[in-house]
């Protein structure tokens, strides 16, 4: 469906931004981009929907790149999953150039998936879906008990926690003790 | 699985801000990350708590402190602080607060809980039990803490109507100062025991006062001066006496008063009817009718009737009693 896109370079309509650098843009033809992910899988994404990046815009606004160097070089987010980026890109796409909805459903309802989906768009600065996404993950706990919302996020109680960091200082006092030892042995 | 703890500051922000206000007092709960997080959050990232009343008791027979709230949508909850089981009870579940101080906890609560308040609330009301100066119990030092807490935050409460009803008037000058003076429409002031006298020359030094449009008290008012509350659009209260020239100032005060609506007075005796026939003429069945300024069909009506009461209400050309005198306008 990109590629029918590409083809009408008069596709005005689909650039309904009003900021000054883009009012010249009806005449050029939209450029592309090329991301990857964890898995090296290649998407090709227009620039129009990779605006809902602020991380992405921030950099290609930067390059001038043609479409050959775009293509030779995707933005390599190692961080992010195969299948997290691909959801990011599909949002992209869906809501390219158009006012977002007060509401997203679509969002992943395992709780793993969403919380690597979070991670991922508050990388790439997309405002937006970030506030979706918190809201399913605000949704996930509404009218939970402390306890409820312990098990379904899998926090440890302040007890356990406690416990842990006490065994981590151990070490990390041992550590410590030892980087000293150097230190004065350094010294002298 | 990443840990929603270690998620970025701006994730977490981004979850509160989308969470209800109960959810986030939940979130407190979960563990200390939460807590703190959520503690150390500037107050414009909380949602609102949507409150429209709140109510603060002190209870000396119970030995209790009651919270009281009421939100948009009608829903009531109390927070139960009970000193004889040193125990703190909300929705059912009832916690026991040890060697901690049962007001001091209060309070913290309160605090807390008023991060959350970003509209103004449509009454915030005091009772206080009359704890008597022997009285040990923790309970009494309520209005006073309360004072402290937020005489160090600053915090103001936004509210319209600001209520107390009180036994002792460090109890109401406790809390006044709590009300957002730029908020503030109504104070009223209820009084628990029938003979209790205020002092108003502390009270009318407040902004709270100054302020306010609406004033009512049940209690006997010590060294009221008309200059004080001439600015109030409505107000009732209880005094020794007034005399003949402070009623034609505030007659004078009312009839260039466009907004003003009722005064109600109520007096031990008045013994100043004949300065009163001399300054504003002879009295049809002991009322009197002025004209407003710049108004053809308002006027002000003054009633000074034997039980030694008296009343400045509005009232329409019609309603003049027949054969009355309405006086015209006249600017001293």
């Amino acid at each position: 469906m990109s590629s029918t896109e590409q083809g009408t370079s008069s596709a005005a309509p689909a650039e309904p931004t009003t900021a000054p650098e883009s009012a010249a843009a009806p005449e050029v033809p939209e450029s592309f981009y090329y991301v990857h992910g964890k898995d090296k899988v290649v998407h090709k994404v227009s620039a129009g929907a990779l605006q809902h990046s602020a991380l992405i815009h921030g950099m290609i606004s930067n390059l001038g790149y043609t479409e050959e160097q775009a293509k030779a070089n995707p933005f390599p987010f190692e961080n992010i999953d195969g299948d997290i980026l691909q959801m990011v890109v599909d949002w992209c796409n869906q809501h390219k150039g158009k006012p977002t909805p007060p509401e997203d459903t679509n969002l992943p309802k395992q709780k793993e998936k969403l919380f690597d989906l979070v991670l991922a768009v508050n990388y790439l600065e997309i405002k937006e879906l970030l506030t979706y996404c918190c809201k399913q993950v605000a949704m996930m706990v509404k009218g939970k008990s402390p306890e409820e919302i312990r098990e379904i996020w899998m926090i440890p109680t302040d007890a356990e926690d406690e416990a842990a960091e006490k065994e981590a200082k151990k070490r990390a006092g041992k550590e410590a003790a030892g980087e000293t030892a150097a230190a004065a042995g350094d010294a002298k | 699985m990443p840990s929603i703890i270690e998620m970025p500051e701006l994730v977490l922000e981004n979850i509160i801000e989308v969470s209800d206000f109960k959810a986030v007092l939940t979130l407190r709960q979960v563990c200390r990350d939460f807590r703190n997080f959520i503690d150390d959050l500037n107050d414009s990232k909380l949602p609102d708590s949507k409150f429209t009343k709140i109510e603060i008791i002190s209870e000396k027979n119970e030995n209790k402190i009651l919270f009281d709230f009421l939100d948009t949508e009608d829903s009531f909850n109390r927070i139960e602080y009970s000193g004889m089981e040193n125990s703190r009870s909300f929705n059912k579940k009832i916690i026991n607060l040890e060697n901690s101080n049962i007001v001091d906890v209060a309070i913290r609560d309160l605090e807390l809980i008023l991060k959350f308040q970003k509209s103004f609330l449509e009454c915030l009301s005091f009772s206080f039990s009359d704890f008597s100066t022997e009285d040990d119990s923790s309970i009494r030092n309520l209005p006073t803490k309360l004072y402290n807490m937020f005489h160090v935050t600053g915090r103001k409460i936004k509210t319209k109507k600001f209520t107390v009803k009180a036994h002792h008037q460090f109890q109401i000058m406790s809390v006044l100062p709590l009300a957002d003076p730029g908020t503030l429409e109504f104070i009223d002031l209820y009084s628990l025991d029938d003979d209790m006298e205020v002092e108003i020359d502390e009270i009318a030094k407040t902004e709270q006062w100054k302020k306010a449009k609406i004033f009512r008290s049940e209690f006997h008012l010590l060294n009221a001066n008309v200059e004080d509350i001439c600015h109030f659009s409505s107000c009732a209260l209880k005094t020794s006496s007034i005399t003949a020239r402070d009623l034609d100032f505030l007659k004078k005060t009312y009839i260039s008063f466009s907004t003003f609506e009722i005064s109600y007075f109520e007096l031990k005796n008045f013994n100043e009817n004949d300065e009163i026939s001399n300054l504003w003429g002879p009295a049809s069945e002991s009322q009197w009718y002025f004209r407003m300024k710049d108004s053809e069909d308002k006027i002000l009506r003054i009633v000074i009737r034997q039980d030694y009461d008296i009343q400045f209400d509005i009232v329409k050309k019609s309603e003049v009693r027949n054969g009355a005198i309405v006086h015209n306008y006249r600017e001293n």
